[in-house]
């Protein structure tokens, strides 16, 4: 951690070196005092280290001083020369102690010298020179800190607490002492205090605080969550807890937020991470509430498209309503009816997608009317209306019909071979597409009505019928029997009728015991007796899976559910 | 125990007989190896094998249940020679370890093999009976021993310092400690974990222990375990442990009959001059350390190279590289280091590593970091028996801190770290006289 933290004030330092160098080059033209300054500028960029040495040193008392010594330490350090760097300092600072950066070199480089007596001196003198000053105890401490002398750092912020009187301006300084010394809390107090006036440092804090061990991590929440509410200290706690693997819990720092454009930009923020982690239902949700501050057209499209990915249609609609478009007809075209015509299919309203399609159709670009069109077919399917289907995809002429509606469509009705060509060559990816593909693959037959109905039954979520249809339609299809039988068990499995499905594995095990289903069915039913409190049961089934299908991609799985049910290893979180 | 010894003492005696006849070192196991045309399985521990670990508690099960096993020392990483009984195959299948079943005519070419080179094959007799010195209670999550030894399959005994002061230490042969502050200071963790309730329900269980065991304090009644543990190790008894247990046992040993606990625990301060009065006469490992004064500074001593816990003196982590030993000659270190890496990567703990400056002479080093102060793994003997040493915490997780998730050996399970804490496990069953080099 503190290599880490290390390489973050590392990072910090050279960022704040460069940056008003650049600013001020970038600034000026150069002047006559600092022509000097400029050549040994140019001699450092091409690695001409030695050559810069005199012109830096000249141009050290011009206007360009500072940056001209800054200069001198970067070469310096690159020849392995620090220690010429040390006279120098002490003229510049003889003739301008009020200069901090001059000081500031100087603690770093008697630092890198390993001159710990002549740095306490150094920092002694800048303290007595400027009595009223944090900005010695923040250097001295952040360069203690990067050698990981914590206890040290923190001794050099207890004098200047006592000797200023408070340590307003070193709150960061003191949160990375804490924390380096493991006191967790401490180090959280100090981060909230720091975040108040500073609110740049989230990432720091959330950097810092993030290998907080589980035991005090309530304890640190409770530090950031404690009234009043602050939008630093409640971001630097979801960052936390998204960085912990709980962004449910990172939300929920953030939503209490009073909304305004500070919270509304933070729960922007916070659900474009939720967005890029496929968090869909917390992206939203985080949308919603910067929506309710500052509507506009991006957000609400975003929080309607992380609402339809989440699952969640209806709210889709609300987020972002046709009339956001205003009288933009070709806007609402482009961006609203898409989403639209999605979220009314989702729902089982294909009638009332179509009606907008039909508004809309003049302002729609090429291609996209088939697009849609195949929105709504699919629409149709999900209401089990095949005919309404068929028409829809038959509007959209020849690409229709090579398109994945048309596929399941062709299975729906038994059509296999015509399923075959056109599901294999599809864009949809779904658990019932790998399903249908692994038993196209598997049948030799053109056509097998009986399974295109039990597919179809499933797409009309008529789950128990589809699961028997399923049986059925293995009898009649002896080559992918024990796929049916599976996929029946699952379905019995996920409502719950566990004694349906155990007689179903029974069967593959018994009947269908050499095919590819065989150790899956295994596998299943062993998970349903671990999770039934069965140990015994399934570690029968799991050992025997191991050892009867030793071949199978489910071994090492099947390996680990064993260990995992005789408590050989730690239970998974 | 005693009859663990006996077995070997027999051993060793016949194979000394045999080589003083031909005039070479004689592999014990030509004189009791079984007929040549048996099958035998052999455990491959080279990179071959799927799952080292599990491989230690096949080959524990084999020698529980009396089937031959053989430890094959620098052959193909320490591979492992059992009989091909149904069972064993059954146990490999299910774990996921490679065998393979070998003939007579391979088995003669393998023994061959041995015979010319460092190499050497060690029957293993007798499952050592393990007893692992915790709390009762304890989930085995928390400590690398009891982690390796569930994940492995191999039973073992938890008892704490009920059972040591009853006398139990007697009934077990290889016994491991791991987090245990013999200082009885409770790994100062006073300093930082005061308020927490597990810190406060920690500090009353063990005050009450020690009143209920006749001690005016915790470190009175740890300093009296660690004497019962030392007198076990003296009688014949196999120690390993590794964290912050090395460092303060070996304190609580030599400060026997000085103060040195902090007044958070004890009421009164450490003993000014307890430095000079430490009697390392009696410690397995080190001598000459000298303690950490301050209370709050979290170290014990300056055994430990890498102080993990003071943050202006911790050091980096490096690698260890493991020692090579003389198989026929030195089979006892050779068992301890048998590994498929050579080079491991260092892991912190309480206490990581043990300053070269502290170890007593007769100290045999296993592991070091090349050019570092401090060694990582290191063993003796100790009376009628041994002791070994195992710095750092959890080989697969090198930064674990208080309340981090345990590890899952499951995704470690060719971990050379881990390796090297079964070696100790199964090291008893074939216990041979350490003869110098």
């Amino acid at each position: 951690m503190l290599r880490r933290l290390r390489n973050a004030l590392l990072m910090f330092a050279a960022v704040a070196l460069s940056a008003p160098v650049v600013a001020k080059l970038e600034a000026q033209q150069p002047a006559a005092d600092t022509m000097a300054f400029y050549k040994g500028l140019d001699l450092e960029a091409s690695g001409k280290y030695k050559e810069s040495v005199p012109l830096f040193r000249q141009a050290l008392h011009t206007s360009a001083g500072v940056n001209a010594l800054l200069g001198l330490e970067r070469v310096y350090a690159e020849l392995g020369w620090a220690d010429s760097l040390v006279a120098p300092l002490d003229t510049l600072i003889a003739a301008d102690p009020k200069e901090e950066t001059y000081r500031t070199v100087q603690l770093r480089t008697l630092m890198t010298l390993g001159r710990d007596a002549d740095l306490r001196k150094a920092v002694d003198k800048w303290t007595h020179d400027m009595p009223t000053s944090s900005s010695p105890y923040r250097e001295y401490s952040q360069l203690l800190l990067q050698k990981n002398q914590a206890v040290a750092a923190d001794s050099v912020l207890s004098r200047a607490k006592a000797a200023l009187g408070n340590t307003k301006d070193l709150q960061m300084e003191i949160a990375q002492a804490r924390a380096a010394q493991g006191a967790w809390i401490e180090s959280a107090q100090a981060w909230r205090q720091a975040l108040v006036t500073a609110d740049y440092l989230v990432q720091a804090a959330a950097y810092a605080l993030a290998p907080t061990p589980m035991m005090s991590r309530q304890q640190l929440r409770d530090v950031f969550l404690a009234p009043p509410i602050e939008v630093g200290s409640r971001r630097a706690l979801a960052e936390l807890e998204t960085t912990w693997g709980s962004p449910g819990d990172g939300w929920n720092a953030l939503k209490d937020l009073p909304p305004d454009s500070v919270s509304a930009d933070a729960w922007s923020e916070f659900a474009k991470r939720a967005e890029s982690e496929d968090r869909w239902a917390i992206a939203r949700d985080a949308l919603e509430s910067a929506l309710k501050w500052k509507r506009t057209r991006e957000l609400s499209i975003r929080a309607a498209n992380a609402a339809m990915n989440s699952g969640d249609p209806t709210s889709a609609l609300r987020l972002a309503p046709l009339s956001d478009a205003g009288k933009d007809s070709s806007l609402a075209a482009r961006v609203y009816l898409p989403l639209h015509a999605r979220a009314l299919a989702a729902l089982g309203r294909p009638a009332e997608a179509e009606r907008l399609v039909a508004v809309y159709d003049r302002f729609l670009a090429p291609g996209a009317h088939n697009s849609l069109t195949r929105t709504i077919a699919w629409g149709w399917v999900r209401t089990g209306d095949m005919t309404r289907a068929r028409a829809a995809l038959a509007a959209t002429g020849v690409e229709g019909d090579s398109s994945d509606a048309a596929g399941w469509l062709a299975l729906y009705d038994g059509n296999l071979k015509g399923a075959r060509a056109l599901l294999r060559g599809g864009t949809e990816s779904s658990p019932e597409l790998a399903l249908a593909l692994g038993l196209i693959a598997r049948l030799k037959v053109d056509s097998a009505p009986a399974i295109g109905k039990a597919f179809l039954l499933l797409a009309r979520n008529d789950t128990l019928a589809a699961a028997a249809q399923f049986v059925l339609a293995g009898d009649a299809s002896p080559p992918v029997r024990s796929l049916m039988l599976l996929t029946a068990a699952q379905l019995q499995t996920a409502k719950k009728n566990d004694v349906a499905a155990t007689v179903l594995w029974g069967r593959i095990l018994n009947d269908e015991k050499d095919t590819p289903e065989a150790p899956q069915a295994e596998l299943e039913w062993a998970r349903l007796l671990r999770n039934k409190g069965d140990v015994k049961g399934a570690a029968a089934h799991l050992e025997h899976l191991i050892l009867a299908y030793p071949e199978s991609a489910l071994v090492p799985q099947a390996r680990r559910e064993l260990e995992l049910a005789n408590s050989s290893i730690p239970p998974s979180r | 125990m005693s009859a663990l010894m006996s077995v070997f003492k027999s051993l060793i005696a016949v194979a000394s007989r045999v080589s003083r006849r031909i005039g070479v070192p004689v592999a014990i196991v030509s004189l009791s190896a079984a007929p040549a045309f048996a099958q035998r399985l052999l455990v491959p521990m080279d990179d071959q094998q799927q799952n080292h670990l599990k491989a230690y508690g096949l080959t524990y099960t084999a020698i529980k249940a009396g089937a031959s096993a053989e430890w094959l020392l620098n052959y193909r990483g320490g591979s492992f020679l059992l009989a091909d009984t149904p069972e064993l195959r059954r146990q490999a299948g299910l774990a996921g370890i490679t065998i393979e079943p070998i003939d007579a005519g391979r088995l003669t070419a393998l023994r061959a093999e041995i015979a010319a080179n460092n190499m050497e094959a060690v029957p293993l007799e007798k499952a050592p009976k393990i007893a692992v010195y915790t709390p009762a209670g304890t989930l085995p999550w928390d400590d690398a021993v009891t982690l390796a030894l569930k994940y492995a399959g191999i039973e073992y005994t938890a008892l704490y310092d009920d059972e040591v002061e009853r006398g139990d230490l007697s009934k077990y042969d290889w016994v491991h400690l791991h987090h245990e502050d013999f200082t009885g200071q409770l790994n100062k963790f006073y300093l930082s974990y005061r308020d927490a309730p597990w810190f406060i329900d920690l500090l009353q269980q063990n005050t009450a222990a020690a009143k209920r065991l006749g001690f005016a304090n915790i470190p009175a009644l740890k300093k009296d375990v660690a004497e019962k543990i030392r007198d076990f190790v003296e009688r014949g008894g196999f120690l390993f442990a590794m964290c912050g247990a090395t460092e303060t046992l070996e304190l609580a040993i030599a400060g026997r009959n000085v103060d040195i606990a902090q007044s958070f625990i004890d009421g009164t301060p450490m003993d000014p001059d307890a430095d000079r009065k430490m009697d390392w006469k009696k410690t397995f490992a080190f001598q000459n350390a000298h303690l950490e004064q301050s209370p709050f500074v979290n170290s014990m001593s300056d055994i430990d190279g890498h102080q993990v816990n003071v943050a202006g003196r911790r050091q980096p982590l490096g690698t260890f590289t493991l020692f090579n030993f003389s198989a026929k000659i030195d089979p006892v270190p050779s068992m301890l280091v048998q590994n498929h890496r050579a080079v491991i990567g260092d892991f912190f703990g309480v206490t990581t590593s043990f300053n070269k400056a502290v170890l007593k002479p007769s100290v045999t080093i296993l592991a070091s970091e090349e050019g570092a102060p401090w060694v990582k793994y290191i063993h003796g003997d100790y009376g009628k028996g041994t002791w070994t040493y195992y710095g750092g915490h959890d080989p697969e997780d090198p930064s674990h801190g208080i309340g981090n998730p345990p590890t899952d050996l499951s995704l470690h399970k060719n971990s050379p770290g881990y390796r090297l804490i079964l070696n100790n496990v199964l090291f008893p069953a074939a216990k041979k006289k350490p003869l110098k080099t």
